[in-house]
């Protein structure tokens, strides 16, 4: 890899675009992912800007049980992001289910059998912190050999 | 003029001015101390009561596990919701989250579990399963015989006269053998967890 090469991952590793997705959540997530954008924590003062765009976006928050409405969707979204990407799975949800992997119920949890999880972040609901630095951490490792790999 | 260019140069190329210019300006993220975060083992003895999982609301996030040194409490990060009913219903103080063990000192409460046995008598056919199986049942009268039928009025459970009958309810562990063993679900255990301000027994 290049100087320049290298130069270049650095510079967009410190700009991360995030598309968030909701399958199937409490909302309880949600409202943790919207407080990173609110004054308090403050997401974009680390680079980081959200918008719903999954084709723009580099890392995608999945959060939620995985409801059987996503089936094709949450795939096919997967595949709108370019090239690198990343999903992180917020809350336990995605990673267990949390409180509705029950016997009887229709939600098909781990999120990580239908599309690559690159980072868990647990709790019902995490903090905001622990969501900014789930995606801080996951920013380097992202872009890190990008146009080599390419 | 060059006055002025001077300010601006002093003012802005200092290296405390850049750093928090172009840095991140809260301040560092950090979980605060009082944070009810996963809860941690104080090293107290676990007498292996189990109040921690009845009291556990996600499916998963704790069990007791036995290791050489004893009895232990293990939490499933990504099961647990850090709701702190394992660390308030425990009655040794086995483990601690936050401040709730300090909050539970300074006010006085505690969580406390009761157990009420309701047997169905239209639907019970009186086999004993239950009696047998009830490992309090065990400790009290080994040699109970299969149809659950026993001479000591001391058991928990008894079988008198073709029905179930519950003679002791106080000994009860909410450990719902008795129900997991009954052919008929005519046994029911329900766990009723309360809580209690200033109890009378202290710990």
């Amino acid at each position: 890899m290049t100087m320049l090469q290298s130069l270049k991952n650095f510079v967009r590793s410190k700009s991360i675009h995030v598309a968030y997705v909701d399958v199937g959540s409490c909302n309880g997530c949600d409202i943790e992912v919207l407080a990173c954008l609110a004054p308090r924590y403050d997401i974009e003062q680390y680079g980081i800007f959200v918008h719903n765009n999954p084709r723009e976006a580099d890392v995608l928050l999945v959060i939620g049980a995985y409801t059987p409405g996503w089936e094709e969707k949450l795939k096919g979204l997967w595949e709108k992001i370019p090239d690198p990407k990343a999903a992180i799975a917020i809350g336990n949800c995605p990673i267990s289910g949390c409180l509705f992997a029950r016997p009887h119920t229709l939600v098909d949890p781990p999120v990580a059998k239908h599309i690559p999880i690159a980072v868990q972040v647990p709790g019902c609901p995490p903090r905001p912190t622990e969501i900014l630095s789930a995606i801080l951490s996951v920013a380097p490792t992202v872009f890190k050999d990008y146009e080599v790999r390419k | 003029m060059p006055l002025s260019l001077v300010y601006y140069a002093k003012e802005f190329l200092r290296g405390e001015w850049a750093r928090k210019f172009l840095a991140a300006k809260t301040a560092p993220l950090e979980i605060p101390p009082y944070f009810r975060n996963y809860p941690e083992l104080t090293g107290k003895t676990c007498t292996h009561h189990l109040f921690c999982m009845m009291a556990c609301p996600a499916p998963g996030a704790i069990d007791v596990i036995s290791t050489p040194e004893g009895w232990k409490p293990r939490i499933h990060i990504g099961h647990c919701i850090r709701c702190g009913l394992c660390v308030e219903a425990c009655p040794n103080g086995v483990l601690s989250s936050g401040r709730i063990l300090e909050s539970m000192f300074y006010d006085n409460t505690r969580l406390s579990f009761s157990f009420r046995i309701d047997v169905d008598q239209t639907k019970c056919m009186g086999c004993g399963n239950c009696a047998v199986a009830c490992p309090v049942n065990k400790l009290i009268d080994a040699q109970m015989s299969h149809g659950g039928r026993a001479s000591t009025d001391d058991l928990l459970l008894k079988v008198s006269e073709g029905k179930c009958k519950v003679l002791h309810v106080e000994k009860c562990t909410g450990c719902k053998t008795c129900e997991h063993h009954c052919p008929n679900e005519a046994i029911r255990v329900a766990r009723l967890l309360e809580a209690v301000h200033a109890p009378e027994e202290d710990i």
